[in-house]
């Protein structure tokens, strides 16, 4: 079953870029956002990874050679505590008595490129589902 | 396509071993007998091994299915090459009994 | 004739044997490079992968591999040096090599099947 086992690791690791793509398109889409449900400005959101046992349906204990496969998972979604940023509007629905309004600390441009980045880990564990696939194809194939 | 499946009951080795051996019971003799044992024993032997690398792959204990799909391979392998060795021993041998006649 | 009849066990095994090594090690390999890929932006993760060489000379097949961290990787702010194009080039390798191996396999597979069956008729 090793070869399968791998499937759960490219599954894990597709899992894990989709949650910080998700986390990093709301960063964006969020950039300006001064009124949250929770009070104050959007603050940005950030995913942490940590190497996690692939968990798979059907291996025991004792996987083969190489021990447990090493997928991934998130392990926190760190909030950013730090102080907004602030700026003089008086005239903005959000402003304080001094005419400040908070903004996000957000870096749109940052996050596009961390972006780009999440879709390319992502793309890869999808090639790499594929190239296994053909692996196990191929094993299948020695019984013709 | 349908995946072929091995012609050998992996899941009854010994079974294969005995149906290989000699209709009627009938006994070589000489260096019929050794190449027959040969081959049923390598028949059992492929046979068991391919019992369990199957069952080790079927229980995720980490059989890799190329390793187990090969065993599958030996032991079908062994049964076919048994199975003409036989055939070839009784063949010669029922010539020799005409012969003798 | 009884000498000849011993040989065809030997056809298949020393080469199918070394084959099935080749593709064991490349499948341990692979599992590597699937985690060193799901592990891409994992901080303080260190590649990983498997001597080829050495552990193919060390002909006993089923022996326990060893992984080792890769040397000469770029490490990044976060502690992580996986590299998406040293990972993405060995997906393609080994599972090319391991097609290739299977297929001398199966040919292998075949020819000693119809030598089996050429004896047939004689």
């Amino acid at each position: 079953m090793s070869l399968f086992s791998l499937l759960s690791v490219s599954e894990s690791g597709m899992t894990a870029q989709r949650a910080r793509a998700e986390l990093l398109v709301e960063n964006l889409a969020n950039a300006e956002t001064t009124r949250t449900p929770e009070g104050g400005p959007y603050r940005r959101k950030d995913a942490v990874f940590e190497t996690a046992p692939a968990d798979t349906p059907f291996s025991s204990v004792f996987e083969s050679q190489l021990g447990q496969p090493q997928g991934v998972r998130v392990s926190q979604v760190v909030v950013d505590d730090s102080e907004p940023e602030r700026r003089y509007m008086p005239g903005h629905p959000d402003a304080d008595k001094d005419g400040y309004v908070a903004f996000p600390r957000t870096n749109p441009a940052e996050d596009m490129v961390d972006l780009m980045g999440a879709s390319r880990g992502f793309e890869a564990n999808v090639s790499a589902i594929s190239a296994v696939k053909d692996m196990i194809q191929k094993s299948i194939d020695l019984l013709r | 396509m349908a995946l072929p499946i091995a012609p050998i009951n992996i899941s009854a080795p010994v079974d294969i071993a005995s149906s290989i051996a000699m209709p009627g019971g009938a006994q070589p003799s000489g260096d019929f007998r050794g190449v027959l044992e040969g081959a049923i024993q390598k028949v059992e032997e492929t046979g068991n091994a391919a019992t369990k690398a199957v069952e080790g792959f079927l229980s995720g204990d980490g059989q890799e299915l190329h390793s187990a799909v090969l065993a599958v391979q030996r032991a079908d392998l062994a049964f076919e090459l048994g199975l003409q060795v036989r055939n070839k021993v009784v063949s010669a041998y029922q010539e020799i009994m005409r012969l003798q006649m | 004739m009884a000498t000849g009849l011993h040989e065809p066990w030997c056809m298949l095994d020393p080469l199918a044997n070394k084959l099935e090594h080749y593709m064991d090690l490349l499948s341990a390999r692979q599992k590597l490079v699937a985690s060193n890929i799901a592990n891409a932006d994992t901080p303080g993760y260190k590649t990983q992968d498997i001597d080829f060489q050495a552990e193919f000379l060390n002909a006993t097949a089923g022996a326990p591999v060893n992984p080792v961290e890769v040397r000469g990787l770029a490490v990044r702010n976060d502690g992580n040096n996986v590299s998406i194009d040293r990972e993405a080039r060995l997906l393609s390798e080994n599972a090319l090599r391991f097609s290739i191996a299977s297929n001398l396999m199966r040919d292998q597979i075949r020819s000693v099947k119809s030598a089996i069956e050429e004896g047939k008729s004689g």
